[in-house]
């Protein structure tokens, strides 16, 4: 049984890195812009905080629950600690770790609502993500230093330039923490006692307390984990975005969600992967990056968005059809 | 006879300094605005969308001035953050009920003070409102409208790229491609600023003999006036990109697929977000300069802030243009009093200006740019 289920799985996967091929190949025909190594840089610069959120809101999915405070609580950290090193002299090194207790209050604070309190996942995040888009409003607009200002190392752990202006060279070395991050949280899904745990809440919650496993202080760990992972992708998203502006963030989880289901978490819990998530979420931007480049004007691509979408959860949900009449 | 001369030229010379004090601000004073005088020493709640920027800051300053020349008073107003419409609506409804001389009002959501804005008319409180106009206010509501002309705003963004771009243009062995990014199709302010872009770039590249297309969004292509070519044939194609949703990483991908053209020239950011998704294509692109004969692509910016202003000093940007919030704060205050006296108005556009690092920090530029 649980060989079968796992070989679908990774069917799932597979299927999903040749839509990629798929449309890589596509565009690539399509357009030959898009065949530029400068593409492949800005797709992965604005990849590194929806894969973050995506690997943090995967541990919530995957209980059954879900986190949509995860956009706006990244953009409202990024602009606390934006305004704490522009107004306030704080050292980016602190900003940073001041995104990563933020994310972790905040997700406490899911955790603990939906955990211990019982409040349905949808309705207690959607509270703290009111919570996060006006906590962030107090700041003002904050750009994070630049690249060659005072404290703009930060961005060396995306990218790193040699040289510059034209002849500069970039690489984006952030692919590779992304990937050790992936295949560390994979491990931490499939062979820790958290992991495990987080499945055995999103398959049968009171199985899994009945047979004597704290339920609650577990559920609060997915949030909290999932609250660190957006507090890293708040580090990415000020890498990347030059004014962080208030009153944004809402939708941006939505992309991340929506990247997680592609990558075959169950939509209702029990399952799912990390590194399905990390295959799912480059589907969504490649979908984003490529697009435009085809000339496809933005309605068309919010419809096709939606529809590859439609696709994913429809493949989900014959998987489930199949191991139900088995 | 000396004592006289010195009398005589020392009051000359107090007036002369006396009236180029005040030139920058009097020599644009639109007629009806000539002469005023309040009746009475008038207080008006102004209501701002927000004190974030300094885009406002700078509004206030033009509020400042005019109520210090006019003998009035007014209290700034506004919510934590633009989109806290809730809160801007609650603060004009309280406004209204003290029954205020007049109300200035730029509003967070144009709809959401419809109902406010019939409490005034019924009340007979003259509203001027400002930096943002609302299109389907009731009837006799709005006593003035002080917004930014955007599509003057446009075509100054465009005659200033053209100057730049121009021998380019002329010597191009085959098509150019000229880039709009626009953050969305909807709003009004952004629709004129766009299409004022486009309408006056086919003007002046036609008056240079060149045939122009309009390619890309719908809206702008069929809004645009007087393209006489195809996207296939055409000398120069204008490419106009509108995101899907308003943020800086979809306009950063709709720029990117534009700049990465071989023959794109030349591309404008129609607002704060679209320039700063420009800014951030270009990041890895760079093919943004201010030398256009040696194959920097032109980069024109609209509004301001740190990273648009921090391009623009440092040759990313060629210029960008810049609303001028400190006059609307200005005009306001001078339309709310007209109006408080009872004089009919007609509405006031204010320019929108071009900086580059020429002329940043000239006086009447530098109020404007905001962080």
């Amino acid at each position: 049984m649980t060989k079968k289920k796992k070989s679908i799985i990774s069917d799932q996967r597979f299927i999903v890195l040749l839509v990629i091929i798929a449309l890589s190949a596509i565009f690539s025909i399509m357009s030959k812009e898009f065949r530029q190594y400068t593409t492949l840089l800005s797709m992965l610069d604005f990849s590194y905080y929806d894969l973050l959120m995506a690997i943090g809101v995967t541990f919530p999915l995957i209980t059954g629950g879900v986190d949509l405070s995860i956009g706006t609580g990244m953009v409202c950290y990024a602009l606390i600690a934006g305004t704490m090193v522009r107004s306030h002299g704080w050292p980016v090194a602190a900003a940073m770790v001041l995104c990563l207790v933020l994310g972790i209050a905040i997700g406490a604070l899911n955790g603990v609502l939906i955990g211990i309190m019982n409040l349905p996942p949808f309705l207690a995040t959607l509270c703290t993500c009111m919570i996060t888009r006006g906590a962030g409003s107090l700041c003002s607009a904050t750009p994070w230093p630049g690249l060659t200002q005072d404290g703009g190392w930060f961005h060396t752990i995306f990218k790193i330039t040699v040289g510059t202006g034209r002849s500069a060279s970039r690489y984006p070395i952030g692919f590779l923490w992304m990937i050790i991050l992936v295949l560390l949280m994979e491990f931490v899904l499939n062979h820790t006692k958290f992991g495990r745990y987080t499945i055995a809440i999103g398959s049968n919650k009171e199985a899994a307390a009945l047979s004597g496993i704290n339920v609650k202080f577990y559920h609060v760990m997915v949030y909290v984990v999932c609250g660190l992972f957006v507090g890293l992708a708040a580090i990415a998203y000020a890498a990347v975005t030059p004014t962080v502006q208030p009153g944004t963030g809402a939708g941006l989880e939505m992309d991340a969600i929506g990247g997680v289901f592609v990558g075959g978490v169950a939509a209702t819990g029990g399952y799912g992967s990390v590194i399905g998530t990390f295959v799912g979420i480059f589907v969504i931007m490649l979908l984003k990056t490529g697009l435009p480049y085809v000339g496809l004007q933005a309605n068309w691509q919010q419809i096709i968005t939606g529809l590859v979408l439609i696709i994913a959860v429809l493949i989900d949900i014959i998987k489930e059809k199949k191991k139900a009449a088995m | 006879m000396n004592f006289k001369k010195v009398v005589a030229l020392s009051i000359c010379a107090a007036m002369v300094a006396g009236m180029s004090a005040s030139t920058v601000m009097a020599a644009d004073l639109p007629d009806q605005f000539k002469d005023l005088k309040a009746n009475e020493a008038y207080e008006f709640p102004m209501m701002v969308k927000s004190f974030q920027s300094t885009y406002w800051d700078a509004a206030q300053e033009g509020m400042k001035k005019a109520a210090e020349e006019l003998g009035v008073t007014y209290t700034a107003q506004g919510p934590n953050s633009e989109s806290d419409i809730a809160d801007q609506v609650n603060m004009v409804n309280t406004a209204i009920a003290s029954n205020p001389a007049g109300l200035g009002l730029a509003a967070c959501d144009t709809s959401s003070v419809l109902d406010a804005l019939k409490d005034c008319a019924d009340k007979g409180i003259p509203v001027v409102t400002f930096d943002t106009g609302i299109a389907d206010a009731p009837e006799g509501s709005i006593a003035c409208e002080v917004c930014t002309d955007n599509a003057q705003a446009g075509s100054v963004a465009a005659e200033n790229m053209y100057n730049a771009i121009k021998d380019v243009v002329a010597n191009a062995d085959g098509q150019v491609v000229i880039g709009e990014v626009n953050q969305d199709a909807t709003a009004q302010n952004i629709q004129q600023r766009g299409g004022g872009f486009i309408d006056k770039m086919i003007e002046l590249l036609q008056a240079d003999g060149k045939t122009v297309a309009v390619a890309g969004n719908e809206f702008y292509v069929n809004a645009a006036k007087g393209a006489d070519a195809t996207e296939a044939d055409a000398d120069v194609v204008i490419q106009v990109a509108v995101p899907a949703q308003t943020t800086v990483e979809l306009c950063s991908n709709e720029a990117q697929a534009i700049l990465s053209k071989e023959n794109c020239i030349a591309i404008f950011g129609s607002n704060q977000t679209a320039a700063e998704g420009v800014l951030a294509a270009n990041a890895n692109l760079n093919v943004l300069g201010s030398d256009a004969a040696n194959g920097d692509v032109i980069g024109v910016g609209f509004d301001a802030g740190s990273i648009i202003k921090a391009a623009v000093q440092d040759g990313t940007f060629l210029g960008a243009v810049t609303q001028s919030p400190l006059m609307m704060g200005y005009y306001a205050i001078y339309a709310l009093t007209a109006a408080a006296n009872g004089q009919e108005l007609e509405d006031v556009p204010t320019d929108g200006y071009w900086y580059d690092s020429t002329n940043m920090d000239d006086e009447e530029i530098a109020p404007n740019l905001y962080d």
